[in-house]
C-alpha cells in the first residue's frame, strides 16, 4: 500500500502537477497573485515585484543592523541558490528593509556584500515600505530597548515569502527551515 | 555565604601565587567553549559621506539632519557552545572584544512568527549543563564593527563568568 502510494506521488511528480503535500514549507492555498510593489534597489535601479515572472522570487523582510535572523536567513538563502545549480539563475533573493531611516542603498550595498551571491535590497519611501509590509502582513516594531547600546531595535517578522514563476505568492517558509526542504519546494515551483 | 566565597577567593589566591600562569586555566576549568563562530559581515564604510546618499534614495524626512552625526555602525554576532563541566552553576555575564565598539549578550525569541532581539543581563550555565548560542537564540552581539568579518578570519572574544573569571575565545567568521 505504501509503495503504491510512493508510485503515486513519483507520477504526479513526474507529471508536474506537484502535489500540494509535497512542498516543505507552509503552502497558501489558494495561491493567489502576490502583491506588487515598486521600490528602489541598493543600486539605485527601480525594482517592481511583477517584472520578475519566470523567476521564482524569495522575499525577506529585515534590517541591516540585525545580526541574528536576517544575515542568518539571507546566508541560508544564498546555500539554497547554489543548491539549485545552473538553475540559480532563476531564484531571485529579495531583501526588504524594515529601517529606512537607517538603511541607506550605500549601506544596503555594504550589508549584501558580506553574502556569496547577488542580492537585491530594496529600499523606498517610509510610507510605500508600509504598505508592502501591509500586503504581505509583515509586522515591523521599532523598538527603543534598555540596556542595549542600539538606538533601537527592531521586532520583525520572520518569514520567507516565495513567489512562483507565474507571480503568485505559494509559501511561506518559516525560521530556521532546513536548507535542503527550502531548496527541494524551490525546485518544485521551478519545475512548473 | 559570603564568608565561605572569601575563603574560596583567598584559596584561589594562594593557588594564583604559587602556580601563576596557570591561573587562568584552573579558573576556566568548568566552563570549556566550543564551536565558536561569527557571521560574516561587512562594517559601515561610507559613514555619512557623499557615497551614502543618492539621489532619490529615500524620501525627505527619511532622514533626519540631527542624526547624521551619530550614525550607527554595522553589527555583526558570534556563536559560541558554552559547557559547564563543573558542579556548580555558572553565568556569562559579558563579553568584549577588539573588533566592535561595544560588546553585548542578546537573545532572539520567536513570538509567533515575530522575532524579538533583546539585550541579556546574563545567561546562565547550570552545573553539567550546555548552552549553544545560535541563530535565533543567544549570541554575542558585535555592535560597531572596526572591521569587516569575511569568512576564514578570527574574531577574539573575551567572555566572563560569574564563578570562572574570564575566559578567551576565538570565533572563526563563517
Amino acid at each position: 500500500m505504501r509503495i503504491l502510494h510512493h508510485c503515486a506521488a513519483l507520477v504526479l511528480l513526474l507529471a508536474g502537477s506537484a502535489n500540494a503535500a509535497e512542498f516543505k514549507g507552509g503552502l497558501l492555498t489558494p495561491a493567489k497573485m502576490a502583491p506588487d510593489f515598486s521600490l528602489t534597489t541598493q543600486e539605485g535601479k527601480p525594482f517592481r515585484l511583477s517584472s520578475e515572472r519566470g523567476k521564482v522570487v524569495a522575499l525577506w523582510f529585515g534590517y541591516t543592523f540585525c545580526p541574528d535572523v536576517c544575515p542568518t536567513t539571507l546566508a541560508e538563502l544564498a546555500q539554497v541558490r547554489s543548491q539549485l545549480g545552473g538553475e540559480g539563475n532563476r531564484f531571485r533573493i529579495v531583501f526588504v528593509t524594515v529601517d529606512p531611516e537607517r538603511d541607506t542603498q550605500a549601506r544596503l550595498r555594504e550589508y549584501v556584500s558580506a553574502f556569496s551571491g547577488s542580492f537585491t535590497a530594496l529600499t523606498g519611501a517610509p510610507e510605500r515600505l508600509a504598505e508592502t509590509r501591509k500586503a504581505y502582513g509583515v509586522v515591523a516594531d521599532k523598538r527603543v530597548i534598555a540596556g542595549t547600546s542600539a538606538a533601537y531595535l527592531i521586532d520583525h517578522s520572520a518569514f520567507v515569502y516565495v513567489i512562483d514563476p507565474a507571480g503568485q505568492l505559494r509559501l511561506m517558509f518559516p525560521f530556521g527551515m532546513p536548507i535542503e526542504d527550502m531548496t527541494h519546494d524551490i525546485k518544485l515551483l521551478l519545475g512548473r | 555565604m559570603r564568608q565561605i566565597l572569601s575563603v574560596a577567593a583567598i584559596a584561589t589566591t594562594a593557588v594564583a601565587l604559587l602556580l601563576g600562569p596557570c591561573l587562568a586555566q584552573a579558573q576556566s576549568q568548568s566552563i570549556q567553549i566550543s564551536n565558536a563562530w561569527a557571521r560574516s559581515a561587512r562594517m559601515a564604510h561610507g559613514g555619512m559621506g557623499s557615497g551614502s546618499m543618492e539621489k532619490g534614495s529615500m524620501d525627505k524626512g527619511s532622514m533626519h539632519k540631527g542624526d547624521m552625526g551619530k550614525m550607527e555602525g554595522a553589527n555583526g554576532a558570534v556563536y559560541v557552545t558554552l559547557t559547564n563541566t563543573g558542579a556548580q552553576a555558572d553565568a556569562l555575564l559579558s563579553a568584549s572584544s577588539d573588533a566592535a565598539q561595544t560588546v553585548e549578550l542578546h537573545e532572539t525569541k520567536n513570538d509567533a512568527g515575530v522575532m524579538k532581539m533583546r539585550p541579556v543581563a546574563k545567561i546562565d550555565v547550570p552545573a553539567g549543563g550546555k548552552i549553544e548560542m545560535k541563530p535565533g537564540g543567544y549570541h554575542v552581539m558585535l555592535l560597531g564593527l572596526k572591521r569587516d568579518l569575511k569568512k576564514g578570519d578570527k574574531v577574539a572574544v573575551t567572555l566572563k563568568f560569574e564563578r570562572g573569571g574570564e575566559v578567551s575565545a576565538e570565533a572563526t567568521v563563517r
